[in-house]
């Protein structure tokens, strides 16, 4: 397989920002000083535990009812919000753009056809004020709101749309997500240069208001795949006199509540409002500014001193989240990702299933994700993440020592006897390392068998795990969109982001059928037998599900938890009264469930 | 020999060194397990393609090579892989000046306080302010900036919330790195420039000049300092290219947006065009104040002559 062939199904996952929850280090441009961390990570532990005691300096404000506060708490000047945005962007072109810091600021940039709610991710009406569905669940008929214009005052229409999606889809666009738009009609045999003319695909613009989506079978979720930033308009004109130059400050022309008015590479995006956006009545804040920072503590300080307002999970040191749940500042709540192993099967004594079950229930979850990780994750025996609504995941895998070694004993290596030596191979981090030093011990003490550890970096890291040149390997998955889909579809033979040489001919079908099947209920049944087959027959040893955990100072409103670790940004604002009114009620440490500011 | 050869040789040198290096850097940057567009998300094999066409690397590599040298003469090194709506010339030419800045800045200091004292260790040598001088020395050279960093800001930002703990912003935010970057130099030029004029003060002309009356401080000022300082002077040409194409440590404790970050980060993202452009670009700022810096030493010290 390679790298080679695209999916057919409208499913990728978004891996690396998962990477950066763990390697500690915003997606890319991850410079990790080995030895800087540590060190860094201790001053910064004593300083959290000592120079924020109650009462000091007055800059901890404590109350007898409200919760504590970490570090400065005086309000930004005006009503600016600033927060970071982890690691610079390759590009904010909603296009083309990849990465987690790539997609905040396109979607703070431009509006799609229909926006997140900032709670639930459901689909609200946007730039379209109503759709309808036809055709058995086929077309979608989009009706887009009179008088939207672009922030340079041309009107936003249908043709914009259709023109923004077929430069997703075209060949030299070499846009890395186009596979969100394959359900469309033709889309993806006109994205493989199989279909050359573009009124061939299933994208229509009777008029400047209408936009008519036809796909080629239904999918119900449809519309949260609209809601990608992939799928989020582009200014046609800007780009045919710029090329790819078209998104630096002075030429970028915007369709969603803000603007763009500076950009300095490794620095900081600063946007302001965006007075000709329809709903510019409702935003209330004048001003934002994300910064670029990629190292965490250099994040985690700036947050402290006030400097940034909001820090979105992922961008602070993992090895804080403890000392933070006292804070009203953390939040935190399920992600929709999970950390496991992949078992590269292409080889013996890997291609043995019974070698794979004996791996994976000789690993303790829970000891991992509660001692380990000191409870900042959840011990997890599933690929689906939990959360996806009407998806009830099948048992998962428990840790059981006699069955593991029952398991191994069939694979043919009684008490781990004869069994090779294998190697878990990780890119480098410190968090990896320690978990694949403890897995490393449980197998030795389960199993009995030897396994080394084989840490590269991350290119090299990629490389090896592509060509399936590994035994067991770390890897993590965050899903793009709310449906179960986009882990499962991931296992079909020969998908990109299988890379563990697994194929089973009855998994594919089951994720065929469930792709062909109607009803939403059952189709969710028969993705749940295929997660079930995955799990019992697969190269995925799962290990725990990922969490969110921010900072939010106690002005800001209007950011929420949410399963995806979206945050639409349009109704954040400062709450310059905030101490006068009823302190919000903080989590309880080590709790479940949200904040809701 | 006169300057004016002298420089012209130099120069003639320096290319040959230069297309080595360029060499080098490329092959070795390609033989690197992966490739620029390579991503955890599979990226679909049409997209790849389409990539490896626009940026010419579906050419076999000794094309790839010629084409590659052929722009770097005209300065031209393409867009960044990464970045694509960026040229790396650009992004060199907008990080240089900060990273100069607060090179210069902390060599400028690491000088004015360098300087003096080691000067006041090697004439006050074996007395306890030589001893505290290079005690001092010895510590500074000792603790490493990514520990200093956290200290400075641990102190200065957190707990006494006197300057700004990171980012590039105003002339407070200049202040702690530059604390950070000079206090290395800052040690190692005072134990130069005291190494220095220890030899310098023991020599006849010293003595001469002692003997004709002059003064102690016009002594070790004029005279001494003089020559006492040339290891310093030596020293400052690769430690000045050095500190001022950013340093990745300090640069990212600090938030900085200078180059050393880029340069570390383009090759582990194998951003073949940032890397080779970046590479070339110190290569050439390194010989370049090399030349400088032998320039300076013929007007510093009557003996050394150009060769």
């Amino acid at each position: 397989m390679r790298d080679g062939r695209r999916s057919r199904l409208p499913v990728r996952l978004l891996c690396s920002a998962a990477v950066r929850h763990l390697a500690q280090v915003p997606r890319r441009n991850g410079f990790r000083h080995p030895r800087l961390r540590p060190l860094a990570a201790a001053l910064l532990v004593a300083l959290a535990l000592g120079a924020c005691a109650p009462g000091e300096d007055g800059v901890v404000r404590t109350s007898a009812s409200g919760p504590r506060w970490f570090g400065a708490t005086s309000l930004p000047p005006g009503d600016v919000f600033r927060f970071s945005l982890g690691a610079e962007p390759e590009t904010y072109d909603p296009g083309l753009a990849v990465g987690q810091p790539d997609g905040r600021v396109a979607r703070i940039l431009f509006e799609g056809l229909t926006r997140e709610d900032p709670q639930t991710l459901e689909p609200l009406p946007g730039q379209a004020y109503r759709w309808e569905l036809s055709d058995q669940g086929r077309t979608y008929t989009f009706h887009l709101r009179p008088g939207i214009q672009w922030s340079d005052g041309r009107p936003v229409t249908a043709g914009d749309f259709r023109w923004s999606w077929l430069r997703v889809l075209r060949p030299e666009t070499a846009s890395r997500y186009a596979s969100f738009l394959s359900p469309v009609v033709n889309a993806e045999a006109f994205n493989k240069g199989d279909v050359k003319d573009d009124r061939q695909v299933g994208l229509e613009a009777p008029d400047d208001s209408t936009f008519v989506v036809h796909l080629a079978s239904p999918v119900p979720y449809f519309l949260y795949l609209c809601q990608f930033y992939t799928c989020l308009p582009v200014p046609r004109w800007t780009i045919e006199k710029y090329g790819n130059r078209w998104t630096l400050p002075g030429t970028i022309v915007t369709n969603g509540a803000f603007t763009l008015t500076y950009w300095r590479q490794n620095n900081r995006f600063e946007f302001a409002k965006n007075p000709r956006y329809w709903d510019a009545a409702s935003v209330r804040l004048g001003r934002m500014v994300g910064y670029t920072l990629d190292d965490l503590n250099t994040t985690f300080n700036l947050y402290k001193a006030g400097v940034i307002d909001w820090c979105p999970s992922g961008y602070f040191p993992s090895a804080f989240i403890p000392y933070m749940r006292g804070y009203g500042d953390y939040s935190h709540g399920d992600f929709q990702g999970v950390y496991f192993y992949s078992i590269s099967v292409t080889h013996p004594p890997m291609n043995n299933v019974w070698v794979r079950r004996a791996l994976n229930h000789a690993v303790d979850r829970d000891a991992i994700a509660n001692q380990l990780l000191k409870g900042s994750r959840r011990p997890w025996g599933n690929l689906v993440p939990t959360g996806y609504p009407g998806y009830l995941n099948p048992p998962g895998i428990r840790f059981d020592p006699g069955y593991a070694r029952q398991c191994l004993a069939k694979a043919g290596y009684p008490g781990g006897q004869g069994f090779p030596k294998i190697s878990i191979l990780i890119n480098t981090s410190e968090d990896h390392r320690r978990i694949a030093e403890a897995i490393q011990a449980m197998w030795k003490r389960e199993l009995g068998i030897a396994v080394a550890i084989q840490n590269e970096e991350w290119g090299s890291y990629l490389q090896t795990l592509t060509s399936l040149h590994y035994d067991v390997a770390r890897r993590s998955w965050l899903g793009d969109y709310l449906d179960p889909n986009t882990f499962l579809a991931c296992y079909v033979t020969g998908d990109g982001n299988n890379r563990s040489g697994w194929s089973d001919s009855r998994y594919d079908a089951m994720i065929r059928d469930a792709a062909k099947e109607l009803d939403p209920a059952r189709r969710l049944a028969i993705l749940q037998q295929a997660e079930a087959l995955l799990l019992s027959e697969g190269p995925v040893v799962p290990i725990y599900h990922y969490s969110t955990n921010e900072l939010i100072k106690p002005y800001v409103r209007g950011i929420y938890h949410t399963a995806l670790d979206i945050h639409p940004l349009t109704r954040v604002w400062i709450d310059h009264d905030w101490q006068k009114r009823a302190a919000p009620v903080a989590v309880a440490p080590g709790g479940p469930g949200t904040e809701t500011r | 020999m006169s300057l004016l050869a002298f420089i012209a040789r130099r120069v003639l040198l320096i290319i040959p060194t230069l297309w080595v290096i360029a060499t080098l850097t490329f092959f070795l940057i390609h033989a690197a397990p992966g490739g620029p567009f390579q991503a955890e998300r599979d990226i679909p094999a049409a997209a790849k393609e389409q990539l490896m066409r626009q940026y010419g690397l579906d050419q076999p590599l000794v094309r790839q090579y010629g084409r590659f040298l052929a722009n770097a003469v005209r300065l031209d090194f393409g867009p960044s892989y990464k970045y694509p709506s960026r040229q790396v010339r650009e992004i060199i030419f907008e990080a240089l000046p900060v990273s100069a800045e607060l090179g210069g800045w902390a060599l400028l200091l690491a000088v004015l306080v360098g300087v003096p004292i080691g000067v006041i260790a090697a004439v006050k040598q074996n007395s306890r302010a030589d001893y505290a001088a290079m005690g001092l020395a010895l510590a500074g050279v000792s603790v490493p900036n990514f520990v200093l960093g956290p200290v400075l800001v641990l102190g200065l930002s957190l707990t006494l919330y006197l300057l700004p703990p990171a980012l590039w912003q105003g002339p407070e935010s200049r202040i702690l790195p530059v604390l950070t970057l000079s206090t290395a130099y800052i040690a190692y030029i005072a134990r130069l420039t005291r190494g220095g004029m220890l030899e310098v003060l023991r020599q006849d002309y010293i003595r001469t000049a002692r003997a004709k009356g002059l003064g102690e401080s016009v002594v070790v000022a004029k005279h001494a300092l003089r020559l006492g300082i040339l290891p310093v002077v030596s020293y400052i040409g690769p430690a000045a290219a050095r500190i001022m194409m950013g340093s990745i440590v300090v640069e990212s404790i600090f938030s900085v947006p200078g180059l050393g970050r880029y340069l570390v980060n383009a090759a582990f993202n194998r951003d073949y065009t940032l890397v080779l452009g970046e590479v070339l670009f110190y290569a050439s700022f390194l010989m370049g104040l090399n030349l400088v810096i032998d320039i300076a030493y013929t007007r510093l010290d009557p003996r050394v002559e150009l060769a």
